[in-house]
């Protein structure tokens, strides 16, 4: 087996293969933490099979054929997709600025934006309800001055979902940053390439891969985010919300049909944006 | 003739750390040396001059131009390193080619680059694929691309084992001497420093102890700090007694011995004496006694002998503690061992004085 | 000696059965079992506590939910209740007295009304009354909040009012242009849940119950007792009230609550002294206290089948 070590910490890649002497008699220590993952991963893994084999493939056909289960996991994936296009968009900048420069509170930023992970999901909601609300700080000149609503509205939507998903983007595009070599920007620069070109392309692509698996995350997190949606925007439904209202009006059966839908649908989105994140990153950049 | 690169009272403070004045000058196709321990403001001397500081005093002027208030894009300076600094997600071609102004794509432009280098086998390959050699070759190739008017080395080679840097060192100064483009090569490495520059400058704590050529530097230290790192063997406390016609009698312990002055001030009274440890002879004590002596010769015991394959360290005692090398065979011919009498010999233009 | 074996073994059975039933029923605690409509909640909580003051030994136990689940709860999942409660009295006739009947009668002990609630902060809410207020809620700008009429009664009976006031005020179109202000936004499926979104000032008005109104504080219409469902007599007018759901087209009904005894209950006399307080003045004045509307007398439904104490507290339904 050939293990390929790629550090880019404190220098830049630096691909060292190591040809292990295969675990022929894997170690104990290998073995354990085997176990130990095979545990979680079955803790994982099972109740989502356990879901998706509770029903037949007909009543997948079924749930799938209601128009407006349909138009919920649509609704949903365009508001993670904004959500997350939202994230990158404003978080990366945010990220570069936390990587690279010190200055004093930046503790205290940074655990700020961890803090929308701390709070309970409708209290989330009732926040935004105040501020993007008709009577609210941003909602009331925001709708005056251009007519945006968030109130029923995709606006609602995708300010819930960014609210709770948002971090994940900035922290691990942080994380990617910080893991460039600052030397390799100050190298481009004396080539001749100002600021932007440097971090468009050597920074950016260097940072890639931790970029677009924060995406992933926000994207996620979007989707599947209920109790801050349902608070500024019970209708139009987005998926989680649906299926909730399916479990009440008539049980268990129509809910779990949706929402393996709704997984069906968001594996196969994950596994696009898992290639995006490979196709981006450097050729070189290894696995 | 004008200078190529010149730096003026370049003073900087960075947090705790502060450049003092530093000042020098480069001729086209000069490499100086920036030598030094760690934490004494090499790289940051370095990055300043780039343009990642900003001096709180000083001017930078390369190939004419003042370029103190640019930006580092517009510098036209090319630096490499530590391993080299190559781009880990582009190819060697796409490497050398990012330097290009004007250039958009990734696609080398100048292939006479890359064929200068004898790289061009290369072209495709990724910088994690490379050897050192190689690694350096592209770093330069991409430098060069740039069109600068001042090369930078920031310990290119530290990472590296003993013979890749020999070999690596004796190329690029090859190159560079090719290229007559000036150079500043930062190193901690006193034998680096002396195979590879023409101008050296000592630094410590943001100052300049020493500047002058390499044979100035490492035979007329400025002071023990200096003598001490470029690897001078005997460093004595001794005492100026007297000025005898062009020598200064300096007592060293109970001995006397006598020193060309050196240039500059005159050092008075408690000195510090600098001997290279290869200028100092050892020969058995001669049987005839009443031989004519020359200047500075010591009778001394020998107090430790060590052979390392071709080599021998011989540490003598007359007094003082002095250390000289001598080649194994002559150890052999000699037939010394420790406890022998010996005589030494030391010529007096040997003896560097300094002030402290 | 046949005749006297016999006899001994008899009265030793006698006695057997006797004293166990005996002693099985002075071991338990007496419990009455309730099932009624989640908006009962309230005011049922505040009545069991009353009877089980006045009854000492006896325990009260309430489930709440929505109406018809209570119902099918017994008739279809065979539960045991002694009493049922529900907010829509049509529930009782259409479940429990089919094949097999579960119930005989049904009297009704509260009423409510459908109105609009409003706040300080509500559009126009200095100018509105009860005889402007469809002209007002039709006005652009104005948000309305209500719930589904697909899945809650409040949201068909809130329409259905609207069609009543199309033809009570002769103002034709008056449904729709109130409506408009009220779209699906604005809807949820319990109109509670709005309470929070009219005190910040998204919503203008809310379509909610006049005990609801009362229970949370807020100000409210009193709109026409021709109109706002809250009258069993006025329902021949309320028919013409019609509202267009996913459920078919459903007809105004005056939103009365009623209460039942269980057939095959095992507390009858228990039931029957909880039915007789709830219809006697106590009951009448926690459901008052609580915002709902209340009867003296209450109305009932097939008397002769009703316990003989209970006959006396009610009165026949008008119309029926």
């Amino acid at each position: 087996m050939t293990i390929s070590v790629e550090t880019t910490r404190g220098g830049y890649a630096e691909r060292s293969r190591w040809t292990s002497a295969a675990p022929s008699r894997p170690g104990a220590l290998y073995l354990l933490c085997w176990f130990c993952g095979s545990v979680l991963l079955a803790f994982l893994v099972i109740p989502l099979v356990a879901l998706a084999t509770h029903q037949s493939g007909q009543d997948l056909v079924e749930a799938a054929g209601m128009a407006d289960v349909r138009s919920a996991i649509a609704l949903s994936i365009e508001g993670a997709f904004l959500s997350a296009a939202l994230a990158a968009l404003a978080g990366v900048p945010l990220a570069y600025v936390l990587a690279r420069t010190a200055f004093p509170g930046k503790g205290l930023i940074a655990a700020l934006i961890d803090l929308p992970l701390a709070v309970p999901h409708t209290v989330a909601g009732i926040a935004l309800f105040l501020v993007f609300g008709r009577q609210g700080v941003l909602g009331e000149p925001l709708q005056a001055l251009v007519g945006l609503k968030f109130w029923g509205t995709v606006a609602g939507i995708v300010v819930a979902m960014l609210f709770v998903s948002a971090p994940y983007t900035v922290n691990a595009a942080r994380i990617g940053f910080e893991a460039v070599d600052p030397r390799l920007e100050k190298i481009a620069r004396t080539l001749g390439l100002g600021p932007w070109r440097t971090f468009l392309r050597i920074t950016l692509p260097l940072a890639w891969r931790s970029i677009m698996t924060g995406v992933t995350l926000t994207f996620a997190r979007s989707i599947s985010e209920f109790g801050a949606v349902v608070i500024l925007v019970y209708y139009p439904m987005t998926a989680p919300v649906m299926i909730y209202e399916l479990f009440l009006r008539f049980g268990l059966e129509q809910a779990a049909a949706a929402a393996v839908l709704l997984l069906i649908v968001s594996l196969a989105l994950f596994v696009l944006l898992r290639t995006l994140a490979q196709r981006g990153a450097p050729a070189t950049g290894g696995r | 003739m004008s200078d190529a690169v010149a730096v003026e009272a370049l003073s900087l403070t960075l947090g705790a750390f502060r450049l003092k004045k530093i000042d020098f000058a480069l001729a086209r196709g000069e490499i100086l040396i920036i030598l030094g321990p760690n934490g004494s403001g090499k790289s940051v001397t370095l990055e300043t001059i780039a343009g990642f500081h900003r001096p709180d005093a000083g001017r930078i002027v390369v190939a004419g131009r003042d370029v103190t208030a640019l930006p580092p894009e517009r510098r036209k300076i090319g630096f490499v390193v530590q391993n080299f600094g190559l781009f880990p997600h582009l190819s060697v071609a796409q490497n050398v080619a990012i330097g290009e102004r004007g250039h958009h794509a990734g696609r080398v432009h100048n292939k006479d680059l890359l064929s200068y280098f004898g790289i061009d086998h290369l072209a495709n390959r990724a910088p994690a694929d490379l050897s050192a050699g190689e690694k350096q070759r592209v770093a330069l190739a991409r430098a060069l691309a740039s069109a600068p008017d001042l090369f930078m080395f920031d310990e290119p080679f530290s990472a590296l084992d003993a013979e890749t840097r020999t070999q690596l060192r004796a190329e690029l100064k090859t190159f560079l001497r090719a290229l007559a483009i000036p150079a500043i090569f930062v190193t901690h490495d006193h034998d680096e420093a002396m195979a590879l520059g023409d101008t050296v400058i000592v630094l410590r704590d943001g100052g300049v102890m020493q500047r002058g050529s390499v044979a100035e530097i490492f035979n007329k230290p400025s002071n023990s700090f200096v003598a001490r790192f470029v690897g001078v063997e005997n460093i004595l406390p001794a005492r100026v007694v007297a000025r005898l016609s062009n020598l200064l009698t300096c007592a060293v312990d109970r001995q006397i011995v006598y020193a060309t002055p050196p240039a500059g001030v005159l050092p008075e009274g408690a000195a510090k004496l600098a001997i290279r440890a290869e200028h100092i002879t050892v020969s058995p004590v001669p049987a005839a006694l009443g031989a004519a002596r020359t200047r500075n010769t010591l009778e001394c015991r020998v107090k430790a002998l060590r052979v390392l394959g071709p080599l021998a360290t011989v540490e003598v005692e007359c007094g003082f503690l002095l250390k000289a090398y001598l080649l194994s065979p002559q150890v052999q011919a000699m037939g010394l061992a420790e406890g022998n009498l010996v005589e030494v010999q030391i010529p007096p233009d040997a003896i560097h004085v300094m002030a402290e | 000696m046949k005749f006297p074996a016999r006899l001994c073994l008899a009265l030793f059975c006698c006695i057997t059965f006797v004293s166990t039933t005996s002693i099985a029923q002075a071991a338990e605690p007496q419990t009455l079992t309730i099932y009624a409509a989640g908006t009962l909640a309230v005011p049922f909580r505040q009545l069991n506590a009353l009877f089980e003051k006045n009854n000492a030994g006896v325990t009260v136990q309430a489930q709440f939910g929505g109406s018809v689940m209570m119902a099918k709860r017994i008739t279809d999942l065979h539960q045991d209740a002694d009493l049922l409660a529900v907010a829509d009295y049509s529930v009782i006739p259409k479940y429990m007295f089919a094949n097999p009947a579960h119930a005989a009668w049904y009297a009704g002990f509260a009423r409510n009304a459908i109105t609009f609630v409003y706040t300080d902060k509500s559009k126009y809410a200095n100018e509105i009354n009860a005889q402007n207020w469809y002209r007002i809620l039709a006005r652009p700008g104005v948000e309305i909040g209500r719930s589904n009429p697909d899945t809650d009664p409040s949201g068909y009976q809130t329409v259905q009012m609207l069609n009543l006031a199309e033809k009570f005020y002769n103002t034709p179109g008056l449904e729709q242009s109130v409506l408009a202000n009220a779209p699906l936004a604005n809807t949820r499926d319990t109109e509670t849940s709005l309470i929070s979104a009219l005190q910040l000032g998204q919503i203008d008005y809310l379509a909610i119950y006049r005990s609801d109104a009362l229970q949370h504080h807020l100000k409210f219409l009193d709109l026409p007792t021709k109109i706002n469902l809250s009258e069993p007599a006025e329902a021949a007018f309320y028919k013409d009230g019609v509202a267009h759901t996913k459920n078919g087209e459903l007809s105004g009904k005056p939103i009365v609550y009623a209460v039942t005894m269980l057939n095959g209950s095992k507390n009858a006399a228990l039931a029957e002294k909880y039915v007789a307080m709830l219809l006697g003045p106590d009951g009448q004045a926690v459901m008052k206290s609580n915002g709902f509307g209340d009867f003296s007398p209450p109305y009932a439904v097939h008397i002769d089948a009703m316990p003989a104490e209970l006959k006396q507290l009610v009165k026949p339904w008008p119309g029926s």
